[in-house]
């Protein structure tokens, strides 16, 4: 199993990482690490912190106690090797910007400030659209696209970026059952050609089809391995049966 | 042909006085670089802080006038830092109490704008409140000039230099941070800028109708364009082109030229609103967007589709 004790050289190391909002902290004192070529879950009560975890690994939240590394390296420096995938309330769906031009800015940081699109670059992004079977829609704005194929468009983004590790929060959220399957493939897909995937998810039922190893928060790190393993009784009653202390008020 | 070379002679009447050729290049300026920077502030969703910010810019007016009379380095200057302080202002106003942004821009704006009106009347030179509010462009000296030359070469400099950074902050600013940008440098810069626009504009139309060169070309180019560049670049020359236009109407029709730019960009974006191809409330009543082919696509074979189920919805 890849989620060991710490392994500083592994594609995604967490030590002692402990995060707080208005000094309530959302994870406590938080250790693993993680090999590529995996699509983990992210597990969880409500306020268990996941969309933590994910916005720490993502950089947007400082975290108050312990570091991240990706591949050995502190994060501040591998802002490239990360792909964050915005949850799709937060996408201006009405920007102008069509499937291709959303593909193409995962290349900007490569391009750099003013350089114009290489070959490579271009090659890069035809590939990307031909991964996730967006090359016929690629003229397409992104309003036009149905909720599986616009998830599809912003993974074409993070292959387009070269990014290592895929950072997804909630993507299965709202989106009806044949653009599950699509957007499941696209994440095999992803972890055959050796990316980490970290997913948060909501439903435990299809849990073992989807990801291939799991993490269960409950403020603290619960268990992570497996899947199966991760999820037993145990661990889930561990998880679920025990109030995420919240502070001294509660909040839904 | 006497009637024809009579038409050209009167068209090129107003290139023969000075100050109708100061205030032509001065609108071509202002026009193109506003239209330019529009198209950040409307995707930013910002009109309506860009209006709290040009009617702030007035107390800052009004102290230039009082400490430096009329020369249009303070006032720039002066502009500028109010228009600044209220921004600023009221995020700090947000951030510790329970008042949220909008409110707090608009107290602070209001406010400003009332105390710009009182102190304008302890200006040392005698100062027309009109000229502040509408601007008076044939008054456009070469201080002004100079100081529309600067505003466009450190704005589209500024803009073009950071486009992508500024393109990715605008689409999602979460996911812009993730990659690395300093969101809220890009964002800080972006207001600098806008207020830069605003008090440039000032001496064509004024503050009150400072606003409309800054959102409405950009406007009538989302809803014509699906390009983030041709939105850019259409906002740009459709600001020139107006504020151009404008300049010649109110010149041939003795009307002020600041509410002659405004309704000719207006007429544009009327007709953009009603028959833009894509999304023009016109061609949308006659033809929605239709789907009919891709839907019977999945039908048949799904061609390009290497899942095993093609998606619904599309």
């Amino acid at each position: 199993m890849s989620i060991t004790l710490q392994d500083r050289q592994q594609m995604l190391c967490i030590e002692d990482l402990t995060v707080s909002y208005h000094r309530v902290p959302a994870i406590h004192h938080l250790s693993l690490s993680m090999g590529s070529g995996h699509c983990v879950g992210l597990f969880g009560p409500n306020g268990a912190g996941k969309s933590t975890l994910l916005k720490s690994i993502a950089g947007l939240l400082k975290p108050e106690t312990g570091q991240i590394l990706i591949e050995g390296i502190p994060l501040e420096k591998a802002a490239s090797l990360i792909a964050y995938l915005p949850q799709r309330e937060s996408v201006d769906w009405d920007f102008p910007v069509t499937v291709r031009g959303l593909v193409e800015m995962g290349r900007y940081h490569q391009v750099g400030l003013l350089g114009s699109f290489t070959q490579r670059d271009r090659r890069a992004v035809d590939e990307a659209l031909e991964l996730f079977n967006l090359t016929p829609l690629a003229r397409r704005q992104i309003k036009e696209l149905s909720g599986g194929q616009q998830q599809r468009a912003f993974l074409a983004r993070a292959w387009a970026q070269e990014a290592d590790l895929y950072l997804l929060d909630e993507p299965f959220g709202g989106l009806d059952r044949t653009s599950a399957t699509a957007l499941s493939s696209a994440l095999r897909t992803l972890r055959e050609r050796g990316k980490l995937l970290l997913v948060s998810h909501h439903a435990l039922a299809e849990a073992e089809s989807l990801f291939d190893s799991a993490i269960l928060l409950n403020g603290e790190l619960v268990a992570c391995g497996l899947t199966a393993e991760a999820l037993s009784p145990q661990n889930l009653e561990c998880a679920y049966g025990t109030a995420v202390y919240s502070g001294t008020h509660h909040h839904s | 042909m006497t009637w024809f070379s009579h038409l050209f002679t009167s068209l090129l009447e107003p290139f023969g006085y000075s100050f109708m050729q100061r205030a032509l290049l001065s609108c071509a300026l202002i026009g193109f670089t506003n239209g330019f920077l529009g198209t950040f502030i409307i995707l930013r969703r910002q009109a309506l802080l860009a209006d709290a910010l040009s009617h702030s810019l007035l107390p800052g007016l009004a102290l230039a006038a009082m400490i430096v009379g009329l020369s249009p380095g303070g006032l720039l200057l002066g502009g500028l830092l109010a228009a600044l302080f209220v921004a600023l202002g009221a995020q700090v106003m947000a951030r510790n109490s329970r008042l949220k942004e909008e409110t707090a821009v608009a107290s602070l704006y209001i406010i400003a704008f009332a105390l710009g009106i009182v102190l304008i009347r302890f200006a040392k030179v005698k100062v027309d409140l009109t000229h502040f509010l509408f601007g008076n462009i044939l008054g456009v000296g070469n201080g002004d000039l100079w100081i529309a030359y600067g505003a466009a070469f450190l704005t589209l400099g500024t803009l073009v230099l950071f486009q992508r950074p500024l393109l990715l902050t605008l689409f999602d600013a979460a996911v812009a941070q993730a990659s690395g940008i300093r969101v809220k440098w890009v964002e800080t810069g972006l207001l600098a800028l806008t207020v830069l626009g605003l008090v440039a504009s000032l001496q064509a139309v004024g503050v009150l109708l400072s606003l409309g060169l800054l959102i409405i070309p950009a406007a009538t180019a989302y809803l014509l364009t699906d390009s983030f560049n041709k939105m850019l670049w259409g906002g740009a020359f459709l600001g020139m082109i107006c504020a151009v236009g404008g300049l010649f109407l109110s010149f041939f029709a003795n009307i002020p030229s600041g509410p002659c730019i405004v309704m000719l960009m207006a007429v544009f974006l009327g007709a953009a609103y009603l028959f833009s191809p894509r999304y023009g409330v016109f061609f949308k009543l006659i033809r929605g967007r239709h789907y009919h082919e891709e839907s019977l696509e999945r039908w048949e074979g799904h061609q390009g589709h290497d899942h095993q189920v093609p998606d619904k919805n599309s």
